[in-house]
């Protein structure tokens, strides 16, 4: 449904990927599509993660799309997310859209969906509303 | 499979690969692996480590450890060199200072 394996062995140039004896400690901040087949302690920013089978991530993951095929530990935001069935959850999982499950997944924590936008929209009528006040007085 | 980090991605950390790793985006920290190339629109603030080869075409700024390193002509590096064989091409803007590491051979001989 949200990948080819064929096609992604053939085409390794519209992502960057992160290989299976690569061991990573930070941050990372992709615009684009990253994949994840090796280890990573720290916080991901992305707008489409993949963790691979063999891939484990520690830490936070904010993105617009998540497939999470191999292990993931930590809490997890995002507008689609989808959890393969090998896939191994610890933590929670945030989405606004999408959450799919794949038979036999294994997930450990608290799942929810979260309106992002009316929370936000509220916010910038709050601020405009505080501004406005200021303004007055 | 070896990783490859493009264009649209800045990784802050250490980094350490057994085998190649390619880099077309933005890397602060060190970076250890067998063989590390560096795309023109790699831009990378550390250390790099490779056991073999070291290519760059892009920008680095520190110090760079490898048995064979070849900067092409558009590479901007900036730090210390340790190698055994080096290579530069015509246009690569460089502010190094650059060691060769003896081979075991050469030391027999001395």
């Amino acid at each position: 449904m949200f990948f080819n394996s064929n096609k992604r062995a053939e085409s390794n140039v519209g992502f960057s990927h992160l290989g299976e004896g690569a061991s990573f400690e930070g941050e990372i901040h992709c615009k684009g599509e990253i994949e994840i087949a090796g280890k990573v302690k720290g916080n991901i920013t992305a707008k489409t993660l993949r963790i691979l089978e063999g891939g484990k991530v520690t830490g936070q993951v904010n993105a617009e799309k998540v497939e999470i095929l191999g292990c993931m530990l930590g809490n997890t935001t995002s507008l689609n997310i989808h959890v393969g069935e090998k896939g191994v959850v610890r933590g929670d999982l945030r989405f606004e859209t999408n959450l799919s499950v794949a038979e036999g997944a294994d997930i450990l924590g608290h799942v929810q969906k979260a309106k992002k936008d009316k929370n936000k929209k509220f916010d910038t009528e709050k601020v405009r509303y505080l501004e406005h006040n200021q303004r007055a007085s | 499979m070896p990783s490859v980090i493009l264009n649209d991605t800045i990784f802050k950390g250490t980094l350490s690969q057994k085998d190649s790793i390619t880099l077309d985006g933005t890397f602060i920290g060190d970076i250890t692996a067998e063989e590390i190339i560096v795309k023109d629109h790699g831009t990378i603030n550390g250390n790099l480590n490779a056991s073999v080869n070291i290519e760059v075409n892009g920008n680095v700024v520190g110090d760079l450890n490898s048995d064979k390193i070849h900067l092409t002509n558009f590479a901007k590096v900036r730090g210390k060199l340790s190698h055994k064989s080096l290579s530069v091409d015509e246009g690569a803007q460089l502010e190094i200072t650059a060691q060769t590491r003896k081979r075991i051979s050469n030391l027999n001989k001395e």
